[in-house]
C-alpha cells in the first residue's frame, strides 16, 4: 500500500484530483478554471539563445492569452452537459483540461469516475504494428490492462469488421479502417464519464450508423457525457443541460433548450448586425 | 486513468516492447544485431591497444567489455530518457497519459538491451578461457546503483530537454567527453596520480571500476560503492523534484 502510493503519487504528474469521496452525486467539479497559453512570435528553445538574450536584453514579447477565465460548473452523475461557444472560445481546451492533457493555470477539477476521452481515437497507433498489437498498445495508453483486452479482443475485432486485416500492419490500412479500429478499442471502456469533442462519424455510411448507434447506447447507460458539438439540434436531442462560452468566460448556465436559443441567438444577431454593417458600408460608397 | 498498477506496468511493458520491435524490425539478424557494434569495437580496440597496455591489463577483450557493458548503459539510458518525451510529443498532446512513463519505459528498455550485452561479456569470457569468480554476484550492487543515477540523470534531462532543444546536442558532447574520462579502454594506472582523484569522484567511472573489479575476482570497496550510491540517490533526488515540479507543464512546451 505505502510505497505503491508515493510510486502513485510521484508518476501521476497531473493535478486533477481523481476522488471517489466526492459528494456521490457529482462526477466532475471544476472551480475556478483558468488557462493560460503564453504566446510569442519567436519562442526561445535552446540554452543559448536564452543567454544571448538575456545578455543583451532582448528576450522578445512574450503575451500570454486567457484562454478560460475563472471558470466554474459541476456535473451531476448521469448528467449530459452540452458547452457550447463560437470558434475559439476554448471549448476544445476545456476538454484538454478535463482530460488530464494540459496542465489548468490555476483551479481545481475534481473527478469522480472513470473518463473515456473520444478526442483523438488513433493517435496511439504504431504504424509498422499490426492491428493485433496495436489493440494492446492503444489499449494501454487507454488505461486498459492486459486481461480486460485479452477477454475483450474478438469483441473489438468483430466491431472493427476488419477481419483478416487485423494480422496486417496498420500502415498498410485505409484512413477509414485505422479510424473505424481506433474507435472500436476507445469505446470499449466501461466509462463513467464520456467526452465528446463533436460526434464522431467515421468510416463509411455502414460504419457511421453503427458508431453513432455505439455512442447512443453508451449514452442511454447512465453515464455522464461532455459534449462539444457546433450541431445545435444535436445538443438540444442529447443535452440536459447547457453551459455556453465565450471568449474564455462562462456567460450563461443553464437547462439546454433555453442556452441554446440564447446561443443561436446571438448568433444570428451577430450575423444581422454584420449584415447592417455591411448595407451601411456599401450605402456609403455608393450613395 | 491509471489508477491500480496493473494499468501502469501493462502500459509499461507495451511501450518497452514497442521500442524493441522498433528497433529489431525487418533486421535478418535480429537481437544478432545489438552483438556486433560491441564485438567489433572490442576486436579493434583489443587489436590496437592490448600490446600498448597488454602490461597493466591481464584480459585486455574482457577488461574492455566489462568497462564498455556499464558505459553503454549509463549512455544509452541517460540519452533514451533525454529523448523520450519530445520523441511521444504527438501522442502526449493527444491523450493523457502519465508523463513519467516515457523516460520510465525507455529506461527499462535500454535495461533489456543491458542485459542482452551480457551474453557477450560472458561469452568473451569464455572464448578467452577467463575464470568466472564467485565475486560476479556482488556486481549486482554497483549496476542497481547505476540504475538509480540512470533514472536521476534522465529524469532531469528529460525536463532540461523539453524545455530547450539543444540540451541534447550538450549532452551528447558531455558523453563523449564522459568516454574518454571513465578509463574505458586504458588502464587508469597510465593517469598521472594527482589527475587520479578527478576520475575516483566520477560516478561511471566508479561503477565501472567496481563491475570489473567483480569480474576480476576482487570484491567491490565499500566506500567507493557508497560514493556512487550518495551520488545517485542524490540524483534520484533531484530527478523526482524536478520532475514533479515540471512534469505536469511539460505538454504545454512540446
Amino acid at each position: 500500500m505505502g510505497i505503491r502510493n508515493i510510486i502513485d503519487k510521484i508518476f501521476n504528474n497531473t493535478s486533477i484530483n481523481y476522488n471517489s469521496a466526492l459528494e456521490s452525486g457529482v462526477a466532475i467539479k471544476v472551480e475556478h478554471l483558468t488557462m493560460e497559453f503564453k504566446v510569442s512570435n519567436d519562442k526561445i528553445d535552446t540554452i543559448k539563445e536564452y543567454v544571448i538574450r538575456t545578455i543583451k536584453r532582448n528576450k522578445g514579447e512574450t503575451k500570454t492569452v486567457k484562454v478560460l477565465d475563472d471558470i466554474s460548473f459541476t456535473v451531476n452523475r448521469g448528467e449530459k452537459l452540452g458547452i457550447l461557444g463560437f470558434n475559439g472560445a476554448g471549448k476544445s481546451t476545456l476538454l484538454r483540461i478535463i482530460a488530464g492533457i494540459y496542465e489548468p493555470t490555476e483551479g481545481d477539477i475534481t473527478i469522480n469516475g472513470k473518463i473515456a476521452p473520444l478526442l483523438e481515437l488513433s493517435a496511439g497507433f504504431d504504424k509498422n504494428y499490426s492491428g493485433k498489437d496495436n489493440i494492446y498498445l492503444n489499449g494501454a495508453l487507454l488505461s486498459m490492462d492486459k486481461e480486460y483486452l485479452d477477454s475483450k479482443y474478438d469483441e473489438i475485432v468483430e466491431y472493427s469488421e476488419l477481419g483478416d486485416y487485423i494480422n496486417f500492419p496498420v500502415k498498410n490500412y485505409s484512413k477509414g479502417m485505422k479510424a473505424k479500429l481506433g474507435f472500436s478499442i476507445a469505446t470499449l471502456i466501461d466509462p463513467d464519464i464520456l467526452i465528446i469533442d463533436e460526434i464522431l462519424s467515421v468510416g463509411d455510411i455502414k460504419f457511421r450508423k453503427k458508431s453513432g448507434e455505439k455512442i447512443n447506447e453508451m449514452m442511454a447507460e447512465g453515464v455522464t457525457v461532455l459534449l462539444v458539438s457546433h450541431s445545435i439540434n444535436q445538443v438540444r436531442r442529447i443535452c440536459d443541460r447547457c453551459i455556453w462560452i465565450d471568449n474564455g468566460k462562462l456567460i450563461m448556465e443553464g437547462p439546454a433548450d433555453e442556452v441554446c436559443d440564447a446561443y443561436v441567438e446571438d448568433a444570428n444577431y451577430a450575423r444581422i448586425k454584420k449584415e447592417k454593417k455591411m448595407k451601411r458600408k456599401l450605402r456609403k460608397k455608393y450613395g | 486513468m491509471f489508477d491500480t498498477f496493473s494499468e501502469k506496468k501493462f502500459l509499461l511493458t507495451e511501450l518497452v516492447k514497442k521500442n524493441l520491435t522498433a528497433k529489431y524490425k525487418d533486421s535478418v539478424l535480429g537481437i544478432l544485431w545489438s552483438f556486433f557494434n560491441p564485438l567489433l569495437t572490442m576486436l579493434v580496440f583489443t587489436a590496437v591497444f592490448s600490446m600498448l597496455f597488454g602490461k597493466n591489463v591481464v584480459n585486455y577483450p574482457v577488461y574492455y567489455l566489462a568497462g564498455r557493458v556499464i558505459f553503454d548503459f549509463y549512455n544509452h539510458g541517460t540519452k533514451g530518457a533525454m529523448n523520450s518525451i519530445r520523441k511521444n510529443a504527438r501522442l502526449l498532446k493527444k491523450i493523457y497519459v502519465p508523463r513519467s512513463m516515457f523516460p520510465v519505459s525507455s529506461i527499462c528498455y535500454e535495461f533489456v538491451n543491458f542485459l542482452i550485452s551480457f551474453v557477450i561479456l560472458f561469452g568473451v569470457m569464455l572464448l578467452t578461457g577467463a575464470p568466472f569468480h564467485f565475486t560476479l554476484v556482488y556486481a549486482i550492487i554497483p549496476i542497481f546503483l547505476v540504475i538509480i543515477l540512470i533514472f536521476g540523470v534522465g529524469l532531469i534531462l528529460a525536463v532540461c530537454n523539453t524545455y530547450f532543444t539543444d540540451i541534447g546536442y550538450l549532452y551528447n558532447v558531455f558523453t563523449l567527453v564522459l568516454l574518454y574520462a571513465s578509463a574505458l579502454f586504458y588502464p587508469i594506472e597510465i593517469v598521472p596520480t594527482k589527475f587520479q582523484i578527478i576520475f575516483s569522484l566520477n560516478p561511471v567511472y566508479c561503477a565501472m571500476t567496481c563491475v570489473r573489479q567483480c569480474v576480476y575476482g576482487v570484491a567491490p570497496s565499500f566506500s567507493t560503492m557508497l560514493y556512487i550510491g550518495v551520488f545517485a540517490l542524490t540524483t534520484l533526488g533531484i530527478g523526482l523534484l524536478m520532475f514533479n515540479i515540471y512534469g505536469k507543464k511539460l505538454t504545454l512546451e512540446l
